[in-house]
């Protein structure tokens, strides 16, 4: 049994795997950085322990300081969110010989997902539908060309060591192949440090679609249907929702069962997530395996009823899944929305700063997970995402209804905030019929930059805005200056230094 | 003294306090009643209708509000300080000269113009690192770079000058 465990990350993420110690009565520890003393993390967890720098590299990503921390006080597992460790599997690999409890799979299936060239010829073997493409690295020029001609132009030049979207480049002409090739080890190397590329058609106008997976140590495996996740910015994802509702049940029955498939390829186990594209004949592809909790997993939470860090640590400690397949159920929609301290009109600049004031929203199907409270600072260290706003609903229009409702509600002072751009994407008819794909932000949004996309708002504030200002400078000019008379007895400093 | 300009996404306004709970805004009257609720929180009743509003002063006439998650960045002036602030925006075009200042604190990674060189407005003119990713910083002027104020690699805080361009 799981008694302690240590959160190797910060923000919601570690807020979030707080509550579920919390609920099972396992001690938390959170661990900060110089700029996270005042992180909300910090302030939630049962134990805190300061581990370095502000620099992530000296912090959060200091695997063996982390790892000695854990035995000095007894931790007996660690738990790493996303991001920073999660997906590390030298990291994981000291976690096991230390006896440490890794909340998440073995050391080995994240090192088969890790490199895509072999994830793609695992898939392709257990008859995952892959993009077409090379399933090893390119070795010569011919080669590639060989291969591009084959599955046709355009063509995607991507490192076996990347992910996220670094370490890409598309092809459109055949002449540019090899400056490409040159170049993309050159990144890759750089990145990764590792120089391996391969090829892939170019899916046009795709749909992110990616399935949630359970698998236990007892090699049962479920899955919690999936989540459409197209609403990014350069590859960076927005909104996301659940079930993709676009996704007849034939098509969902389909990227289930490959989902599964796939998860069982690598001997998986815990939570883990198979991303697929969907090009625009319904045809699904493996795009790749994410071998750790999503930032996006509250929206299946709610579809489903099932909470999936508390699963991740049953699972972790060697419990057997006791939920079966067929009791889970799509119990409604869900959306979130990413709230990032970011200033949209100014070409999406981070903001930094204090948070000064911070309201929830609540009511009828609302849940904020997030890493920020009042007097917490957002710093340029980390990722500039603050929380998450999730909103249930009965079907996919009340989701929305309630999203657009609990948006109004949310208030933070001290950083600027995406939080009125959701209202441009929420009321959009492109958006509202399912007609988008990972393109649509990049397309129909950044055009609009800056300031035009309010425009297409039904602006009910502006008169609003315009009164409370004048009213706050006439405010301002009323109050009359504080003046300290001259005289002898009210000497500068007097009364401090008798 | 009590009649303002305001500018807000490109609009203007023309607002009047008639009495103290009376205002007009473009030639309407509306009941108006304000109180402030802390630093940054304000209850503001226009005819019926409270709404409660977040707000953070920039400078002495400058504001950002949140009213039921749309964002606004308000400019208001006396209608005698908005005469002087054109006169000194117009002075300001004759000398052509402005200056880039940073958006954020970060780190310069790569100045992309020299002294001499055109650019365009919203051209990219450097790259900046902050939250571990790189931001493009753009012109928000045409002309010729006539001085660069800040080297590689120097980390700079917001609002710091960058690049003159006239």
């Amino acid at each position: 049994m799981i008694k302690k465990i240590l959160i190797a990350n910060r923000g919601e993420i570690a807020v979030r795997i707080v509550k579920a110690c919390n609920e099972m009565e396992i001690t938390s520890v959170a661990i900060y950085s110089d700029a996270d003393k005042y992180s909300l993390h910090v302030r939630v967890a049962d134990e805190a322990y300061h581990i370095g720098n502000s620099a992530a590299s000296e912090s959060y990503l200091d695997g063996d300081k982390i790892i000695e921390l854990a035995k000095n006080i007894s931790a007996d597992a660690i738990h790493p969110g996303y991001g920073f460790l999660s997906e590390n599997s030298n990291f994981i690999k000291k976690c096991e010989i230390a006896g440490i409890v890794f909340i998440g799979p073995s050391s080995k299936s994240v090192k088969m997902m890790g490199d895509k060239t072999s994830a793609r010829k695992l898939m392709n073997q257990n008859n995952v539908p892959i993009v077409p493409g090379s399933t090893e690295g390119i070795k010569s020029y011919e080669g590639a060309k060989k291969i591009a001609l084959e599955i046709g132009l355009p063509v995607m030049l991507k490192a076996a060591a990347g992910g996220g979207g670094k370490g890409m480049r598309k092809i459109d002409k055949i002449e540019d192949l090899k400056q490409a090739i040159d170049s993309t080890k050159n990144e890759a190397k750089k990145a990764f440090g590792n120089d391996a590329v391969y090829i892939e058609k170019f899916i046009e106008n795709p749909k992110h679609i990616e399935v949630q997976i359970l698998a236990d140590k007892h090699g049962n495996f479920l899955h919690l249907f999936e989540r459409d996740c197209s609403i990014q910015r350069r590859h960076q994802k927005v909104v996301e929702e659940a079930p993709a509702f676009t996704l007849t049940p034939e098509l969902r029955t389909k990227v289930t069962f490959a989902a599964i498939n796939a998860a069982k390829t690598c001997n998986y186990f815990n939570a883990g997530t198979i991303e697929f594209l969907f090009d625009q004949k319904d045809n699904f592809y493996f795009l790749e395996m994410n071998t750790r909790l999503q930032v996006e997993h509250p929206i299946t939470e709610l579809i489903t009823g099932i909470d999936l860090v508390k699963e991740q640590i049953k699972i972790a400690q060697g419990d057997k899944l006791t939920i079966k397949q067929e009791d889970i159920k799509i119990m409604g929609h869900a959306i979130e929305c990413r709230i990032y301290a970011e200033d949209v009109d100014a070409n999406f600049a981070p903001s930094t700063g204090k948070i000064l004031h911070h309201r929830l929203p609540s009511g009828p199907g609302i849940r904020v997970d997030r890493g920020i409270d009042i007097h917490s600072d957002v710093s340029i260290y980390y990722d500039p995402m603050l929380s998450k706003v999730i909103a249930f609903g009965k079907d996919r229009q009340e989701a929305i209804a309630r999203m657009i409702r609990a948006l109004g509600e949310y208030q933070i002072v001290g950083v600027t905030t995406n939080i009125h751009s959701f209202q441009w994407i929420l009321n959009n008819q492109f958006f509202l019929n399912g007609n988008f794909d990972i393109n649509f932000l990049d397309k129909n949004f950044i055009k609009l930059l800056p300031g035009k996309w309010k425009i297409e708002l039904d602006d009910k504030y502006e008169n609003i805005a315009v009164i409370l200002a004048a009213l706050l400078k006439n405010k301002d000019s009323k109050t009359i200056p504080f003046k300290r008379e001259c005289k002898p007895e009210n000497q500068w400093g007097k009364s401090s230094y008798e | 003294m009590n009649d303002y300009t305001i500018s807000v996404n490109d609009n203007k306004y023309n607002f009047k306090i008639l009495t103290q709970n009376i205002i007009e805004l473009n030639g309407t009257n509306f009941d108006v009643e304000l109180s402030q609720l802390s630093q940054y929180s304000y209850l503001l009743k226009v005819d019926n209708r409270v709404y409660q509003i977040t707000s953070n002063k920039n400078s002495s006439d400058n504001y950002s509000f949140t009213i039921a998650g749309y964002s606004y960045n308000v400019t208001v002036r006396t209608n005698l300080e908005e005469k002087a602030n054109e006169y000194l925006k117009n002075k300001a075009k004759e000398s052509g000269s402005e200056i880039i200042k940073s958006p954020m604190p970060g780190l310069i990674v790569k100045i992309l113009k020299k002294i001499g060189e055109s650019v365009q407005m919203g051209e990219p003119i450097l790259l900046l690192e902050a939250m571990k990713m790189e931001n493009e910083i753009r012109s928000s002027v045409s002309g010729i770079v006539k001085s660069i104020m800040t080297k590689k690699n120097n980390s700079v805080e917001k609002g710091e000058s960058l690049i003159e361009i006239g």
